[in-house]
């Protein structure tokens, strides 16, 4: 925990003004031909574009365990939204056979048995159909060192070529939400809990069974509207929010 | 690829009507094209004047529906729907509806309302587009059983009237029983009916008698018999012919008679408790006897539950009960004590006296002495049989009154022109604190010695009433003291306390409040009745609500007053106390739906005395 913690925050230092649509027009240049390629090439929204007209897609991953080198993908869940409404025509939900075996103890985490995944297909397998979801998309996650980085390393053992994606982190900005509060405030108070659940709860969002990685994304997609109409400027450009 | 969005489908099909469409394959359709939206305290999810094309479910927060001129017309919760009847008008929507705390909420697009609305009627039921409508097809299924209780009492009729005018001799008239097989005659006289002759008239008035049988019927039959309408149920004719001794009923429509209704009619279709208990009471010659009887009152409460009765039906057998109690301590007490030395009416008051009585209800009582009264020389005898008369009552399960509102009480065993000064202080000079202790002097009823003192002192508050509007104004006030308990957060707010923490008091906050607001309405417009139904036909008939109000209110009370019985039946049969209190958490979901309609019902009607007795503010 504290080491995602870590890695949100030093997120947070590195925010100059990145401009994914340089850094994309970039990549698809030095992308081996393929589907990583036309990813890169279909482009992403400009960095001075309003918040209100980003097209976005909330994201969650699960995995056998934390190490994005050692360990691996086993399902993806995504919905597609804006700053107001998220929709359920779109969302998506994929399975993947991991190549290692699944330890015990991961699987009580996502409810998902052994028998579910052996029926699923590996990961190379779907990897297209989901960069043609995350395509044009700025994606939504809690946490966004997680989502990167496997899926950084799962393109470059399918592609030999890294895939990344803006992303607007909802932990990243619950934490500058909070970094609000007066100073001494946050000394009297504990330190405010950033896991998903504890979030939603300071907006009012109901509690949702968690490690289903459609339930989760869905979890984080309402809590960024939640976030939005708290804290964010929907006119204000992409660029002040994404990471 | 298999998606399915278990989180929504789980949190739709917790609420009706989606929970009806559970196993219907279209509800994973309909879900992958609803939305979610998230929506700030103060935001509008239909904005006022804008075409609504949504069907939206409340899955966490709160909205309210405002009307013209933002008026609240009523708040909604977690597992409600909005936004329906605007889809059933083509989108153009009547009300407005702004988001009261942060809601989460899920769009249903018209086209998937519309569909299943076309084709599932347990769907299309539950949006009957008022939850008026929705409560009153729920009372109606509810009360489907025809008992002795809940049947009016045409049901009972099994022929046309056998008829004789005044001027026909006893012979024919004893013939023409003979013929028809009926032990009863209705005498008419220019086709209104003005007596009855009866097997027992012709043994006791003719044959004992030894008169002549060519005697007119006119000379023998019973004057004005006691009648009822063809609208009244059944059981009410039984507590008649109890009570005055009779064992036939003409019944009117309009003023003509339809049929008669005997004593075997009504043993042929059902014989009940309450009938028994109550003729029991009367025989009863000592306290202990009546104790004895007292403890078969929970057994024929739940009978009487068991039976389907309704609230209206219940609450007059139990104020029955309860009067005859009174009146045979009261006979009882004469013996002891002696007659009377002047004129006297023994008066019940609240809610044995508008016949709403439930099981185990504080006694509430008052004596009006004639105004010959003397304390000096009369005053030892009213306080002893007073005394006597509470103090057993008190042994027969009508506990003390905790306000000492008891005929035992000094203060309210006066004489007529005392309390025809004090109701004029009341309503001249309204004091709210006080007015809210004192509201159930204004539900009196003599139940026994000279009913005419009570009479005169009712005809004298309703004049007095009438006449102030200001006193009006304080009871509209406190009319809203006591709100139902539906908070802005939860669906029910609870209010018990200790072991009842989890409950709410549907008397306190439901039954009295209906109660108080019908009651500042019946004073309006100086109706002489005392049960609420009955004020509701004479306010309704006065006009002093929109149409359908009443009615309304006439329904809310009885379904909240439903739920009351059937816990406390439930509670008597767990061997516990009977209470007001009723946990949510025991209601089926039926019962909550439609016990939040009925409140969401109360509320509006006190935010409706509210302005229609406003006054002037001091």
């Amino acid at each position: 925990m504290l080491k995602r913690l870590m890695t949100a925050l030093k997120g947070t230092q590195k925010q100059p003004l990145q401009d994914w649509q340089a850094m994309f027009a970039k990549w698809a240049k030095e992308a081996p031909e393929g589907p990583l390629k036309r990813y890169y090439e279909a482009g992403t929204i400009a960095l001075d574009s309003p918040l209100k007209d980003t097209p976005l897609l909330a994201l969650d991953l699960e995995t056998t365990g934390l190490d994005p080198l050692k360990d691996e993908i086993i399902s993806l869940g995504c919905v597609p939204m804006d700053h107001r409404i998220i929709r359920c025509n779109g969302a998506g939900y994929w399975m993947a056979k991991p190549e290692r075996t699944l330890n015990a103890e991961s699987v009580t985490i996502h409810e998902i048995t052994h028998t579910e995944l052996a029926e699923a297909p590996p990961l190379h397998r779907i990897l297209n159909e989901i960069l043609s979801v995350l395509s044009g998309k700025v994606v939504v996650v809690h946490c966004v060192s997680i989502e990167r980085e496997f899926l950084r390393e799962a393109a470059l053992n399918v592609y030999g070529f890294p895939l990344y994606f803006p992303v607007l982190d909802t932990m990243h900005i619950e934490h500058l939400a909070q970094d609000k509060t007066p100073w001494w405030k946050r000394i009297i108070a504990r330190k405010p809990s950033l896991r998903l659940d504890a979030c939603r709860q300071r907006y009012h969002l109901p509690r949702y069974k968690a490690h289903h990685a459609l339930t989760d994304a869905l979890s984080s997609a309402e809590l960024l509207q939640a976030q939005i109409s708290y804290h964010l400027d929907p006119n204000a450009p992409i660029s002040n929010y994404w990471l | 690829m298999d998606v399915e969005l278990t989180e929504i489908v789980e949190a739709l099909c917790q609420h009706a009507p989606f929970s009806e469409l559970i196993d219907d394959p279209q509800l994973n359709d309909m879900v992958k094209e609803v939305e979610v939206q998230y929506l700030r305290a103060g935001e509008w999810a239909i904005q006022p004047g804008v075409l609504n094309h949504t069907l939206f479910f409340i899955r966490s927060g709160a909205v309210e529906a405002l009307g013209k001129e933002q008026k609240l017309i009523r708040r909604m919760n977690e597992g409600e729907l909005f936004g329906y009847a605007s889809l059933l008008r083509g989108g153009k929507s009547s009300q407005s509806m702004r988001v009261i705390e942060d809601s989460l909420l899920y769009r249903i697009p018209a086209r998937w309302f519309l569909k299943l609305y076309e084709e599932n009627d347990s769907f299309s039921d539950f949006f009957e587009l008022d939850q008026e409508v929705r409560l009153k097809v729920a009372m109606e299924s509810q009360n489907s059983g025809l008992s002795l209780m809940t049947c009016p009492i045409v049901s009972l009729l099994r022929r046309n009237p056998i008829t004789i005018a005044i001027d026909g001799n006893i012979r024919l008239a004893a013939k023409m029983m003979a013929d028809n097989k009926v032990s009863s005659l209705l005498i008419m006289e220019n086709d209104a009916l003005v007596g009855i002759l009866t097997d027992r008239d012709l043994r006791n008035r003719v044959v004992a008698a030894g008169l002549d049988y060519d005697t007119p019927v006119g000379k023998v039959m019973t004057v004005d018999p006691v009648t009822m309408d063809s609208g009244d149920y059944a059981a009410e004719a039984v507590l008649k012919m109890m009570e005055k001794n009779i064992h036939h009923i003409p019944i009117l429509k309009g003023n003509k008679p339809i049929g008669v209704v005997s004593t075997g009619d009504i043993i042929q279709a059902e014989s009940h408790g309450s009938i028994y208990l109550i003729s029991d009471i009367y025989k009863q010659t000592s306290i202990e006897g009546l104790q004895a009887i007292s403890h078969k009152m929970t057994h024929t409460f739940t009978q009487l539950v068991l039976a389907d009765a309704n609230t209206q039906m219940i609450g007059n057998a139990m104020s029955h009960i309860g009067t005859a109690f009174v009146k045979r301590l009261l006979q009882l007490g004469e013996e002891k004590f002696g007659k009377p030395p002047v004129p006297y009416c023994f008066v019940a008051l609240g809610s044995q006296a508008r016949e709403e009585q439930t099981i185990k209800t504080d006694q509430d009582n008052a004596l009006i002495l004639s105004n010959q009264y003397d304390p000096q020389i009369h005053g030892e005898y009213f306080r002893s049989l007073s005394d006597w008369v509470c103090k057993n009552l008190d042994m027969c399960g009508y506990p003390l009154c905790t306000g000492d509102v008891m005929a035992s009480n000094t203060m309210w065993r006066q004489p007529l022109q005392q309390w025809k000064k004090y109701f004029s202080e009341w309503i001249k000079e309204p004091k709210a604190e006080a007015l809210l202790r004192l509201s159930i002097f204004f539900d009196l009823k003599g139940v026994h010695g000279d009913k005419y003192l009570a009479k005169d002192l009712n005809r004298h508050i309703r004049k007095e009433a009438k006449a102030n509007p200001g006193f009006l104004t304080f009871m509209a006030r406190n009319a809203n003291q006591r709100k139902p308990p539906l908070g802005f957060f939860r669906q029910f707010v609870l209010d018990g306390e200790g072991k009842q923490s989890r409950t709410f008091n549907l008397k306190e906050r439901g039954i009295a409040p209906i109660i108080d607001i019908v009651r500042v309405h019946a004073l309006a417009c100086g109706s002489d009745k005392l049960n609420t139904l009955e004020r509701l036909e004479d306010i309704d008939n006065a006009g002093l609500l929109p149409d359908g109000r009443a009615k309304d209110l006439a329904l809310a009370l009885e379904m909240i007053g439903m739920v009351r019985i059937r816990s406390q039946k439930d509670q008597i049969e767990k061997e516990e106390a009977p209470t007001n209190h009723v946990n949510p958490a025991h209601l089926s979901s039926f019962e909550k739906r439609h016990l939040r309609d009925a409140f969401h019902i109360v509320e509006r009607q006190q935010e409706f005395i509210k302005f229609r007795y406003a006054g002037k503010r001091n």
